[in-house]
């Protein structure tokens, strides 16, 4: 069942759907969307916007709101907050109090576990040392730093604002600053960078020891600036690939896990927020855009952030849609998010979802044949070169 | 009721020249339909026929009218079909018939099946009243379509009454030459009942519902009727008339058009031309009877989902029962498993099959290349047809090879008939005539039929901007040099994917089809190599790559909804894939060679 809220709507109906979706977990993840970015990225299409007067003050406001909502959940004083992940846009942008006052209000409302991971997604042009100090004093545990590239002719191409220098500059102040769990995201599949240029750039970043690495290969998104105009000089698939895997060798060597398609780490240094959303976990969220999953409902906040304002002042949740899974959607979300991860799924979910279809059950054996998909200890998984192929396993396995 | 007050005339035309349009009009000027409730071309009541704004089936209504002489007459109106597909429904519709009225298009002039029906009429000795339509349109030329019909047709242009269908300009004046010009049925209602099957139906709570032409006799419910040809004998449940829905009547007599059912379990028990007589005094003389609508066209229909073949084989039979100029017969293919290879007038007819199985029963199909019907002569003296190229024996045990030829008329203007004769050498077409009417040629042509079913309308259309018009008909078979072109995925032949063609033409069909091959299969797991053959020799090669990744980079809370939505609509996509081997074919690989 999906459903969108049209702006007349019973107050009630939307909080109602939450409040009779009890989450069937404990323990939630818990993501906070910040809409705000300096410029905008090339190749981005997240919901971000400039940050214009006021704007920022508003959206806090509204936030505080949505977590006090949120709170009122006939099921929210049951639930422990296990992880946080403030992504965006730019969250960066915000001030160390003004970090503080969320992070302040979401462990006066909900019960936020002591020891949870806390990530903040920090662009290297607006961080300072001291900034990062007053984030680690607010609670934040992790900081996952947006580099992208180390090359200075590639950088403003994507309409970044910051050089390799300054990217260098920004994960030496988060050391500094005492943050011991540092991720770093670089992107390949850039135009204009061949495979030795990106297994330059990994190199230099792993040399800088981070616990964490996510290397994204470039899509073209609906939405972002490239979507729409196009780019030139894309590489041919070829040196996607070359990339892809002159990472995962880099990775190896200096002993990270690639523990999910884009991700890799330091053994004990997994995303643990990230790692709820693979399992099929549940979350709740907050922020304009955000979308949370409790219980079989998955749901949308309103997109825009001015709409978004409007609906918090006004004393409603700004969920804009929301669709409730059936067991079947359920299962196939398990198997492909699962199977993102190098920890894969349990073999009886797989069986399960093969029971009395002869063709897929070929299909997969296809798979294993090639060792794209293994099996082990009673779980199966994708390989390396599975990953690489893996939505041509997925379209099959919904 | 006398014969006098009757007429019975059906509507013929090229495709398009208007004739549901004015079969509206005479509906609304008759009342029988309510002019402010009719929908346009009324008649058309398949969804098909709506939606593509043509005539399929002949349709047959009972008017009504009541004549400036003062006098009602019964007037039966059949419409008829204008695609050259379907044109053996005109036939049928005009042996119902004493007249018929012949719309010409007065901007588009005489064409081919213009000309095609003309002669229909004229064999069956009907009255033709020549009707020029369209002339509101400012491209119309009265006066020349005039002179065309005069100096084309053997018909006197001055007589033809010039009309809009769609504003109802003439159209009064059509309905008093119909009652004018067209004779009255002759007939005895005394003698013992004679009547024409000209069409039938099925229909699931009254069985088959046969529409009739009495020449002599009554007919009425409780009437014993006997069918001539292979002896049945029934008892009438209803008779009735077309005002344009089903409506019971008591009784109808000789002249007249109308319906009759009696429990008839199957369309095949009442044949198209069939004679019904009474059992208890039957009439000494049959009707001569006519040839079946035979199938020109073939291609195997086989279900995407192997448990969905029980299902295709019922929808098959349904479909059949109204349409008895589609056959089908139960085949196996190696690459695509258990299917039927089916026979259609045309590939117009094909589509239409097609489109009604995939809607009216929620079938996913594979339609295979379309074949004609050849026929061999083995070494070992045997003659063989065949319509699947699959099944064509190995080059040492052919004798000859015999392919099936159409004669062809085409209309077209002056100044393109050089691209026609390029064209038509290019599809070995034999020329045969060439006629000048006025800007417009004549041209005859003998074309090997599996040259003209795929394609070539289309484009014979966009060579002559639009403006050529084709009609054809079977002819004959003649030996001709063929050879069987085989399509090997991965090193292996895919029965489903071969096809016949002249041996001159093999080189560029192979190399044609195996390039769109190429473009329709999607990359898999594997290199795929794509070969055309004739026997062991590859004559053509192209390879689909390896798929080098496909994968999402970014997978977090918000983009889990969008991922899974953006896969399933993949999954739907994929639904129209059949795995042949190893290697996911999609649906419309089986027609590439329709593209290629
Ligand atoms: N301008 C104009 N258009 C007309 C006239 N009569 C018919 N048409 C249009 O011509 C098109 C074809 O009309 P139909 O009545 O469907 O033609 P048809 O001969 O029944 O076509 P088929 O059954 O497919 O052979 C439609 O778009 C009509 O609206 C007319 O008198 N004037
Ligand atoms: S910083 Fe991130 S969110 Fe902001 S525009 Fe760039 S890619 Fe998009
Ligand atoms: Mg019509």
């Amino acid at each position: 069942m999906t459903g969108a809220a049209s702006p007349d709507q019973a107050v009630g109906g939307l909080t109602e759907m939450l409040a009779g979706s009890p989450p069937r977990s404990d323990a939630l993840g818990f993501y906070l969307h910040v809409p705000f970015c300096a410029a905008r990225c090339h190749y981005c299409s997240f919901n971000t916007a400039p940050l214009e007067d006021g704007a920022l003050a508003r959206y806090l406001g509204a936030l505080h709101r949505e977590l006090d909502l949120l709170a009122e959940l006939p099921w929210a004083p049951r639930v422990r907050i296990a992880t946080v992940f403030l992504g965006g846009g730019t969250p960066s942008l915000l001030e160390a109090d003004q970090l503080a006052a969320v992070l302040d209000r979401l462990r006066a409302r909900f019960d936020v576990a002591a020891d949870a991971e806390v990530t903040v997604e920090c662009n290297p042009e607006s961080v300072t040392r001291a900034k990062l100090a007053g984030y680690r004093a607010a609670g934040v545990t992790r900081v996952s730093l947006g580099v992208q590239s180390l090359d200075d002719a590639v950088l403003p191409r994507l309409g970044r604002l910051h050089d390799a220098g300054g990217a260098r500059a920004a994960f030496a102040a988060a050391r500094e600053a005492g943050v011991a769990n540092v991720s770093v995201d670089l992107m390949y599949g850039l135009p204009g960078l061949d495979v030795a240029g990106f297994a330059r750039a990994v190199e230099a970043v792993l040399a800088w020891g981070p616990e964490h690495l996510s290397a994204y290969g470039l899509t073209l998104d609906a939405g972002s600036l490239w979507g729409a105009a196009g780019v030139a000089g894309l590489p041919p698939e070829d040196t996607v690939v070359g990339q892809y895997w002159a990472l995962a060798r880099a990775a190896a060597r200096r002993g990270l896990e690639h523990y999910e398609i884009s991700n890799y780490a330091r053994p004990g240094f997994r995303s643990l927020h990230n790692q709820v959303y693979w399992r099929a976990a549940e979350y709740l969220a907050a922020g304009p855009g955000a979308c949370g999953f409790v219980g079989a409902l998955r749901y949308a906040n309103v997109k825009a952030t001015p709409r978004y304002g409007e609906a918090l002042e006004a004393g409603r949740l700004p969920v804009d849609s929301w669709e409730e899974l059936t067991p079947r959607q359920r299962l196939g979300e398990r198997l492909i998010l699962g199977l993102r991860t190098s920890d894969g799924v349990p073999r009886a979910w797989l069986d399960e979802r093969l029971a009395g279809d002869a063709a897929l059950a070929r299909r997969v054996g296809d798979w294993r044949a090639r060792e794209l998909l293994v099996d082990a200890a009673g779980r199966v998984r994708l390989t390396e070169a599975g990953f690489l192929l893996s939505d041509a396993l997925f379209v099959d396995l919904l | 009721m006398t014969l006098s007050r009757n007429r019975n005339f059906s509507i013929v035309a090229h495709i398009d020249h208007g004739k549901s349009t004015l079969a509206d009009r005479l509906l609304a000027l008759t009342g029988t339909m309510d002019a402010k409730k009719a929908v346009d071309q009324v008649l058309d009541s398949m969804d098909l026929e709506r939606e593509r704004g043509i005539t399929i089936k002949a349709h047959t209504v009972r008017l009504l009218y009541k004549a400036r002489d003062g006098e009602e007459y019964t007037l039966n109106l059949i419409d008829t079909p204008g695609h050259v597909d379907f044109s053996y429904e005109v036939s049928r519709a005009l042996a119902a018939c004493e007249g018929a009225l012949l719309i010409v298009d007065a901007a588009q002039g005489i064409e081919a099946q213009t000309l095609a029906n003309f002669y229909l009429a004229s064999d069956a000795n009907l009255t033709i009243i020549p009707v020029i339509n369209k002339i509101d349109l400012p491209a119309a030329d009265v006066e020349g379509t005039r002179l065309a019909i005069t100096e084309t047709l053997e018909l006197d242009g001055d007589e033809a009454l010039a009309i809009s269908a769609k504003h109802g300009t003439g159209v009064p004046e059509v309905l008093e030459a119909i009652v004018a010009r067209i004779p009255p049925p002759a007939g005895d209602p005394d003698a013992p009942l004679k009547a024409l099957v000209f069409d039938s139906f099925y229909d699931s709570y009254q069985g088959v519902v046969v529409y009739v032409r009495l020449k002599d006799g009554r007919v009425r419910p409780g009437t014993r009727i006997l069918l001539m040809s292979n002896g049945r004998a029934y008892d009438v449940q209803q008779v009735g008339v077309f005002s344009p829905d089903m409506r019971p009547v008591e009784e109808l007599s000789a002249g007249q058009v109308g319906y009759i059912t009696a429990s008839m379990k199957r369309v095949a028990d009442a044949k198209v031309g069939e004679t019904i007589t009474e059992a208890l005094r039957p009439t000494a003389e049959p009707f001569p009877g006519y040839r079946d609508a035979k199938p020109m066209v073939f291609a195997g229909l086989y279900p995407i989902e192997d448990t969905e073949y029980e299902a295709l084989r019922d929808a098959l039979e349904k479909l059949r029962l109204n349409d008895p100029a589609f056959s089908f017969e139960p085949e196996t293919s190696l690459a695509l498993g258990y299917g039927f290879r089916c026979g259609f007038l045309g590939l117009l007819h094909m589509e239409i099959v097609q489109e009604r199985l995939e809607r009216e029963f929620n079938l996913s199909l594979i339609v295979t290349a379309p074949s004609v019907r050849y026929r061999i002569l083995t070494t070992a003296g045997e003659l063989l047809e065949i319509e699947n190229p699959s099944k064509l024996p190995t080059p040492d045990r052919i004798e000859q090879m015999e392919e099936p030829y159409v004669r062809s008329s085409v209309f077209v203007p002056t100044e393109f008939m050089t691209a026609i004769y390029k064209l038509a050498q290019e599809k070995r077409g034999e020329h045969q005539s060439l006629e000048y009417h006025g800007k417009r040629v004549h041209i005859r042509f003998d074309f090997p039929l599996a040259e003209i079913v795929v394609d070539f309308y289309d484009k014979l259309k966009s060579i002559s901007k639009g403006y050529a018009s084709f009609d054809y008909e079977f002819a004959e078979f003649r030996p001709s040099d063929l050879v069987k072109l085989d399509i090997l995925l991965n090193g292996d032949p895919v029965d489903a994917l071969s096809i016949i063609v002249h041996r001159d033409k093999a080189y560029e069909k192979g190399k044609a089809l195996v390039e769109k091959l190429r473009a329709v299969i999607p990359r898999q797991l594997y290199e795929v190599a794509i070969q055309a053959a004739i026997g062991s020799r590859v004559i053509a090669r192209e390879t689909v790559k390896a798929m080098g990744k496909n994968v999402t980079a970014k997978c977090y809370g918000g983009d889990i909804t969008r991922k899974r939505k953006l896969l399933e609509r993949q999954k739907e996509g994929k639904k129209r894939m059949k795995q042949v081997g190893r290697v996911e074919v999609p649906q419309e690989a089986f027609l590439s060679v329709l593209k290629s």
